[in-house]
């Protein structure tokens, strides 16, 4: 890949840019944004993007996973208009879950939604939602996903036009989840998916993420950019659930990032299963006292995909818990990368943290890069971290072989457990059901 | 921090003395001149000259690295003096000879030679600054086939051996620092064990900087033949000075079938007063190659001085069933600054590695671990264990983790667990309750923590490192 190459790609991308375009057809797709905020937050990330380069493997944040296979795509943003058939999206659909936002290409679409509002909940997309609620949107929006430093956040804000917005007030329990479904029907295009989730003080609600990919044409290749923004307040809790089952030829990047307060719990689980290159930043802040935090990650991958997570978890005051869990089980020639940061800033005293990465490689050209990363600045703290590499193991398949499994059967079983360790948390049984079964299934090809 | 505990932190640098003996210093400043001064004065043939100025070419071309965790000034190189040797006097035959006022800075040191010599049974081959003094127990070594003596000297006698291994582990333009290391390399050490050969005793050098404003470029070669086996010994220590002296040292090793080689180093050198002023940068490059089958590479290191301490002795396990193996021990206090660690490259099958790494940061030091355990596509059934531990004694300094896992074969077993603790209050009551004191408590703990380490030195340099940590710890926790 040559650095000439991709300051082309990076300049046409700009000329795209809403603010900067003199492109017609653009600025109809667009809403005529109804608050100046929302162009000055915009026009502050296309600044940003302006300055930053295109990542490459010389970028110790992107060592391991090799991008230029996006600038060979086409880079035309995803227009509005096209809403599929409630029959195509409804495979999608998780039947617990009464409360849906569905986004088409980025853009909302309220034939396909159902919203029952419950409590004070605030639950819409952003388009509606600006104007009646711009005061408590425009506090946070922006606010927690820096997009200093970060070429795909900054991209994502400059065309930032429509989004989830969660807001759950004081005293709040939200006890229907909440699915965020975001289909990607267009090939060749790129869509900005965005959600802001806030939950106020004493709060509690499910989220559950989800991207899917809905074309005629499987090969299909399109850029998904998503960012998401997570605050809670004192004492709010949150499980928010993360799907990635993009078709598998699409390019997937996702920011997270999560302000916690005092006394708030954050869990999450991020499930990724498709696409050909994916990565999936979760920067999680734990800014007051007490806070905790739990982040299970699963990626199952074959086939020449690529599933890159990189978490950065900081403590900066004291007192705080967190907790993680990645494991991958990488098939064929696929590749995945871990890099887990643990920041505990000076006076974080008390911090209990702990890390695993373990990773499970099937294949013998299956590759794993992990990192698990601690930064210390603190004394009084207690932090581990573990990371293994291996492969099934011969005595446990021998076992399972001598008890009459036959060697597929006992193969597909153990995999089943490395990765049910992590699903087995999920608090909605459809869906843990219909994961259950895509691992299975996966394992079972062999 | 008490005020008693406060004055036990800053107990000054035991060894900080100057040595007066007339040094012959090349002007400062690096250019192909100086390197043919160099080479000219150690009498070197024309292929030594290339290497160096090859290396010389490629350093030009090279930019210092900025990725390490650790913060100094930018190191001005031309203002470095890249040669600094004692007068030349007549050659030595016999201690007695020795320079007296040499003797007595060893005496000083607490390195009896003679004694040591006698007692220990340890051939100490002295580096004083870049040119070898004296050189005991060479004829005992001598009568098993071993060639143990400086590189300079080994250049002259087995000019065949040093140009066939010499840069084949760490090439010529491995690194900044290895480039500029090649390119002025003024002395160092040369072993070659031969096929079948047990070293019969442990051999051992000790590195001192001496001259101000003098970097020191060490060039270390060790090569154990089929079914050799050696254990070295390097320690270290420095007179205190103001002005920071680089240090750049070339280590490599070279072990063929069934050959064994264990590397130990101690180094204390002078790691700059409680502000940070002063104290030793230490960028070396140490590197292992366990060529032949079933080879066996072993780093041991103690490392409790310098002001900037940023080494990473690693092991390229390319023979088939070959070891790696890391124990380290890393201490900083005060603004020292340590990024240590090791690299395990498994090429060969059924290769195995085990690292071990204890780092302690008192004060406001900072100190990381950085490793990288690479299981290349051939290397089936490698094996890798890694274990960091982290200690922090009080609340200002700073432990980091950095482990790269990079495996690309399914057959690869690896684990990698780390810690962080502390010295408990809990701990140190328990010991108070049955009548130690706090220091006393803190000593025990932190040679309890480093066990793993020690127990892979040498017994007097256990010893020493046991005693070493102790004294640079006293008082840190209040």
């Amino acid at each position: 890949m040559n650095e000439s190459k991709n300051i082309d790609y990076l300049t046409c991308l700009f000329k795209s840019l809403p603010a900067q375009s003199n492109s017609s057809t653009f600025q109809d797709t667009l809403p005529e944004d109804p608050q100046l905020w929302i162009k000055q937050l915009r026009a502050q990330a296309i600044d940003e993007a302006g300055q930053l380069k295109w990542p490459t493997n010389k970028d110790e944040e992107w060592r391991f996973t090799d991008i230029s296979p996006l600038t060979r795509l086409p880079f035309k943003p995803a227009q509005a208009g096209y809403v599929p058939d409630l029959s195509e999206v409804r495979p999608f659909f998780i039947e617990e879950m009464v409360n849906r936002l569905v986004f088409v290409n980025g853009f909302f679409a309220p034939e396909l939604s159902s919203i029952t509002h419950e409590n004070q909940l605030i639950i819409g997309n952003l388009d509606t939602l600006a104007t009646s609620h711009a005061h408590v949107i425009s506090a946070h929006l922006g606010q927690y996903a820096q997009f200093r430093q970060n070429l795909f956040t900054a991209l994502n804000t400059a065309f930032l036009h429509d989004g989830a917005i969660i807001i759950a007030p004081r005293n709040t329990v939200v006890d229907q989840p909440i699915h965020l479904l975001f289909v990607a029907t267009q090939a060749e295009t790129t869509h900005y998916p965005r959600c802001l989730i806030v939950g106020d003080d004493n709060s509690q609600m499910t989220v559950v993420e989800d991207y899917v990919a809905l074309q005629a044409d499987k090969s299909s290749a399109y850029i998904t950019n998503s960012v998401t923004e997570l605050k809670l307040s004192a004492n709010a809790q949150i499980q928010h659930i993360r799907l990635q089952r993009e078709n598998l030829n699409a390019f997937h990047l996702a920011n997270c990032a999560v302000s916690l307060d005092h006394a708030s719990r954050y869990e999450t689980i991020s499930i990724s299963l498709g696409a050909k290159i994916s990565r999936y930043n979760l920067n999680v802040s734990l800014n007051a006292k007490a806070a905790e935090c739990a982040i299970d990650g699963l990626a199952l991958i074959t086939d020449g995909q690529l599933a890159d997570t990189h978490t950065c978890i900081d403590h900066v005051k004291p007192n705080c818990t967190s907790h993680q869990q990645h494991k991958c089980i990488v098939d064929n020639d696929a590749h995945a990368v871990f890099n887990g940061k643990i920041i505990v800033r000076p006076n974080a005293q008390k911090t209990n943290s702990s890390q695993s990465s373990r990773n499970l490689l099937l294949s013998n050209k299956a590759q794993i890069d992990t990192k698990p990363q601690l930064e210390i600045f603190a004394d009084d703290v207690k932090c581990a971290h573990g990371a293994t590499v291996g492969q099934l193991d011969k005595d446990e398949i021998f076992y399972l072989k001598s008890r009459g499994l036959s060697e597929l059967a006992a193969r597909n079983l153990l995999t089943y457990a490395f990765g049910a360790e992590i699903l087995n948390n999920i608090p909605i049984p459809s869906l843990k059901h219909t994961l259950e079964q895509t691992v299975l299934n996966q394992t079972q090809s062999h | 921090m008490s005020a008693v505990l406060q004055n036990l932190v800053n107990q000054p640098y035991k060894h900080g003395f100057v040595t007066e003996i007339e040094s012959e210093i090349a002007p400062k400043g690096l250019n192909e001149e100086t390197i043919r001064l160099i080479s000219e004065k150690k009498n070197e043939p024309e292929w030594l000259l290339d290497f160096r100025l090859k290396a010389y070419q490629k350093w030009l071309t090279m930019s210092e690295p900025n990725w390490q965790n650790v913060h100094y000034s930018k190191i001005d190189f031309q203002s470095i003096s890249y040669y600094a040797a004692p007068k030349p006097k007549k050659k030595l035959a016999s201690m007695d000879e020795v320079d007296p006022e040499l003797l007595r800075t060893f005496e000083k040191l607490g390195v009896p030679m003679h004694e040591r010599a006698a007692l220990a049974g340890v051939a100490v081959d002295v580096v004083f600054d870049s040119v070898s003094v004296a050189t005991t127990y060479k004829e005992k070594l001598a009568e098993v086939g071993i060639i143990f003596c400086s590189i300079s000297e080994a250049v002259q006698k087995h000019p065949e051996l040093v140009k066939q291994y010499l840069g084949t582990v760490v090439p010529v333009g491995d690194n900044f620092f290895a480039a500029l290391n090649s390119a002025v390399f003024t002395d160092g050490s040369f072993c070659y064990i031969p096929k079948g050969v047990k070293c019969p005793m442990d051999l051992s050098t000790y590195f001192r900087i001496n001259t101000e404003g003098s970097g020191q470029f060490e060039r270390t070669l060790v090569i154990a033949e089929e079914g050799a086996s050696v254990s070295y010994l390097e320690g270290c220590t420095a007179p205190q000075f103001d002005t920071n002296q680089l240090h750049a040292a070339v280590v490599e090793l070279i072990a063929m079938d069934n050959a064994d080689i264990k590397y130990s180093t101690v180094q204390n050198w002078y790691a700059g007063d409680e502000n940070g002023i002063g104290g030793i940068y230490n960028f070396v490059t140490k590197r292992g190659l366990a060529k032949g089958v079933n080879s066996r590479i072993s780093w041991t290191q103690v490392e409790t001085g310098s002001a900037i301490t940023w080494k990473y002795p690693s092991c390229i396990l390319r023979g088939d069933n070959s070891v790696g193996e890391f124990y380290s021990v890393a201490l900083t206090n005060n603004l020292q600054q340590a990024d240590t660690g090791t690299k395990m490259i498994h090429i060969g099958k059924n290769t195995r590695s085990t690292i071990i790494s204890k780092g302690i940061s008192a004060g406001k030091s900072n100190s990381s671990y950085r490793g990288l355990v690479r299981i290349t596509p051939n290397a089936q059934n490698a094996r890798n264990f890694s274990q960091c531990d982290s200690m922090l004694v009080g609340d200002q300094c700073g432990a980091h983790t950095f482990p790269y896992i990079q495996v690309h074969n399914n057959s690869a077993k690896v684990e990698h667990e780390a810690s962080t603790s502390k010295i408990g209050e809990d701990q140190l009551f328990y010991f108070a309750q049955r009548g130690i004191d706090s220091e006393e408590a803190v000593s025990m703990i932190v040679n309890g923590f480093c066990k793993e380490v020690f127990q892979q030195l040498p017994m007097e340099f256990a010893v020493e490192a046991t005693k070493l940590l102790s004294f640079k710890l006293e008082g840190s926790v209040g």
